[in-house]
């Protein structure tokens, strides 16, 4: 049985889905009531697999919501008590969706393996990262040449590089495509020289510099509200995967030629009866699209690998994303391209994968 | 020296009377302390001698339990002597008037249901929630103590679990029967256990208890009680919720 920790994009997105769920003292409540409420498993469903395997989950909503980043103490124990609780529930395996990995990492929270009488068994976790780095590369793959971009002789960029995504993005391109040239891009100087002394190829630039050059971006940092893109100064055509979080460089990269592409997410390849899952991620096609962190979960419990797949920072090997890619496609899952995209609402603003801002903020511009 | 029989290892702590103040917890020693501190012991004190009492008067209604149930209030009379011993050690003088105060909505609520035969209540009141309140306020008290009430508490919050569990397992045996009064017991004492947690609020905060966590603590463990009893999950969010508002 696998589970799904995951939050809701903002308290208003909170209050309004309890609103929906029929449950008016949680709709009513203010920041400080949502503070104290503890984590809820809400709901459990199967997933069948295009091999016609079944599998049970559950969703575990950890009533953690991003105006509680600045409340250390509060987002830390959010995320405990909601692993706690995946573990209580006999979910084998779990993957932290949204920012409850980031802030498992940022707080270090390994060293906090005792929560009350429970003693969290990391093995029962995964940050879903390896499936959304697969995920992303695999996006950048099959839409580059879509929209004319010979990718053999193109750059990309990739802004938040030294992430636990981007540095393995970064390993994929350079070593299983011919990508032209790698464009490396993120806030610390020293990770960027080691990412590229490990890569043996790369070249850093600032964000700014490397933009204008680029004929694909990989974004998987987070943008600062205060960021500003000037289009006129990106290639044509230009390709953008907005993996970060949240996802809003539709709203800062608008122009003829750009092309911006949500990251990480992929499709299932049929319904899955899921009401409050349905309703919290805010997908286009909600009843099949997810975030690929939430999908690995599914693929470990499918492949039966119970561990911790994806753990810990800058630890993902690409044999780990060829099985988890495998599995991904055999089970039924194809990541959200342009094609399927434009098609769909485009008004629909799916929620991010905060998993791929890791803490790599970008400088403003 | 205090004999705390539910607390082994507690034999090897000899009351200092002096605690040297350590760094990241509170100066012990210090009246702002103390002063907060004869209340919210005094709170334990009355609770694990209510808590005694109730699982006797439980035994009333459930004559083939009685055995047990004595056995049970045996262990809280121990913990109380603990907690009365955490006292003497700092030096202070619990404040048991506000805390015989302090209880008297549930208490008056569990009366009643006494009196009136309703098992399923009492059992709601005295295991469910009073236990579930103070597992929540033990675990969040253990960090922050002085080493002393630490070692008791830590062999307290034990024992605790196995009362939340008596009262989980009869009313789990009994859920169809017991389900609509579990239901309205949770409606007219919710809201007391919430009230009690704002009450103490401020005196927590002095000991480094944060009301959040006190709340968010005592419905975990009261809604694990609930799941295991047999109510799903939207009944349960639904019944929580009567301690998060009002």
């Amino acid at each position: 049985m696998f589970g799904l920790i995951g939050h809701s994009t903002s308290l208003e997105a909170a209050r309004s889905l309890a609103e929906r769920l029929g449950f008016p003292e949680y709709a009513a409540g203010d920041l400080e009531m949502w503070c104290s409420a503890p984590p809820q498993l809400v709901e459990r469903f199967e997933v069948v697999s295009a091999t016609g395997a079944r599998i049970e989950g559950a969703y575990i909503d950890s009533v953690f919501v991003p105006e509680m980043l600045r409340r250390f103490k509060t987002a830390k124990r959010k995320v405990l008590n909601a692993m706690e609780l995946a573990q209580k529930s006999g979910l084998h395996i779990s993957a932290l969706g949204g920012f409850t990995s980031i802030i498992f990492e940022d707080m270090n929270l390994l060293r906090e393996q005792q929560v009350r009488a429970t003693t969290l068994d990391w093995q029962r976790f995964t940050t879903g990262n390896t499936h959304t780095a697969w995920v992303i590369c695999r996006q950048v793959e099959e839409n580059a040449p879509r929209l004319g971009i010979d990718l053999s002789r193109a750059r990309v960029a990739v802004v938040g590089a030294t992430g636990d995504i981007g540095s393995a993005v970064c390993h994929w391109l350079q070593e299983r495509t011919s990508v032209g040239e790698l464009l490396l891009v993120a806030r610390k100087e020293q990770p960027l020289r080691d990412l590229q002394a490990a890569l043996g190829a790369g070249r850093i630039l600032p964000l700014e510099e490397a933009l204008p050059e680029a004929d694909v971006v990989v974004w998987v940092a987070s943008l600062p509200e205060s960021l500003s893109i000037d289009v006129a100064r990106l290639r044509r055509p230009c390709l953008m995967i907005d993996g970060g979080y949240p996802k809003n460089l539709d709203s800062k990269a608008v122009a003829e030629g750009v092309h911006v592409l949500k990251g990480g997410i992929v499709e299932f390849h049929r319904d899955i009866d899921w009401q409050v899952v349905a309703i919290a991620a805010d997908m286009a096609r909600p009843h099949r699209q997810m975030f690929a962190c939430f999908a690995e979960a599914m693929l470990l419990d499918f492949e039966g690998l119970h561990t911790n797949f994806s753990w810990g920072r800058n630890n993902i090997r690409l044999e780990q994303m060829d099985q988890i890619g495998a599995a991904s496609l055999r089970h039924g899952f194809c990541a959200l391209d342009l094609a399927s995209q434009a098609c769909r609402d485009p008004a629909a603003q799916p929620a991010a994968d905060p998993a791929a801002a890791a803490s790599q903020p970008v400088p403003a511009a | 020296m205090p004999t705390v029989e539910s607390t082994p290892s507690s034999n090897d702590l000899a009351p200092s009377g002096n605690v040297a103040p350590v760094e990241g917890l509170p100066d012990f020693g210090s009246d702002t302390y103390k002063d907060a501190y004869s209340r919210i012991n005094a709170i334990v004190i009355e609770g694990e001698q209510e808590a005694h009492d109730n699982y006797i008067s439980i035994g009333s209604l459930l004559p083939d339990q009685a055995e047990e149930l004595a056995r049970l209030a045996r262990m809280e009379l121990k913990h109380m002597k603990g907690f009365t011993a955490c006292a003497a050690n700092l030096g202070v003088t619990a404040d048991m008037d506000f805390a015989r105060e302090f209880f008297s909505p549930l208490r008056d609520n569990f009366q009643t249901a006494l009196a009136e035969g309703k098992v399923v209540t009492c059992l709601l009141i005295q295991a469910l929630l009073i236990e579930a309140f103070a597992i929540a306020a033990y675990h969040i008290y253990i960090p922050v103590a002085d080493p002393f009430a630490r070692k008791i508490t830590e062999g307290v919050v034990k024992d605790e679990y196995t009362h939340l569990n008596y009262g989980q397992e009869w009313l789990k045996a009994n859920f169809e029967a017991s389900r609509a009064e579990l239901e309205q017991a949770n409606r007219e004492n919710l809201t007391h256990v919430r009230r009690m947690l704002e009450r103490v609020a401020d005196d927590a905060a002095v000991l480094q208890m944060e009301k959040e966590d006190l709340i968010e603590d005592f419905l975990i463990a009261y809604q694990e009680a609930l799941t295991e009893i047999g109510f799903q999950p939207r009944e349960i969010a639904r019944m929580a919720a009567a301690a998060l508002v009002g």
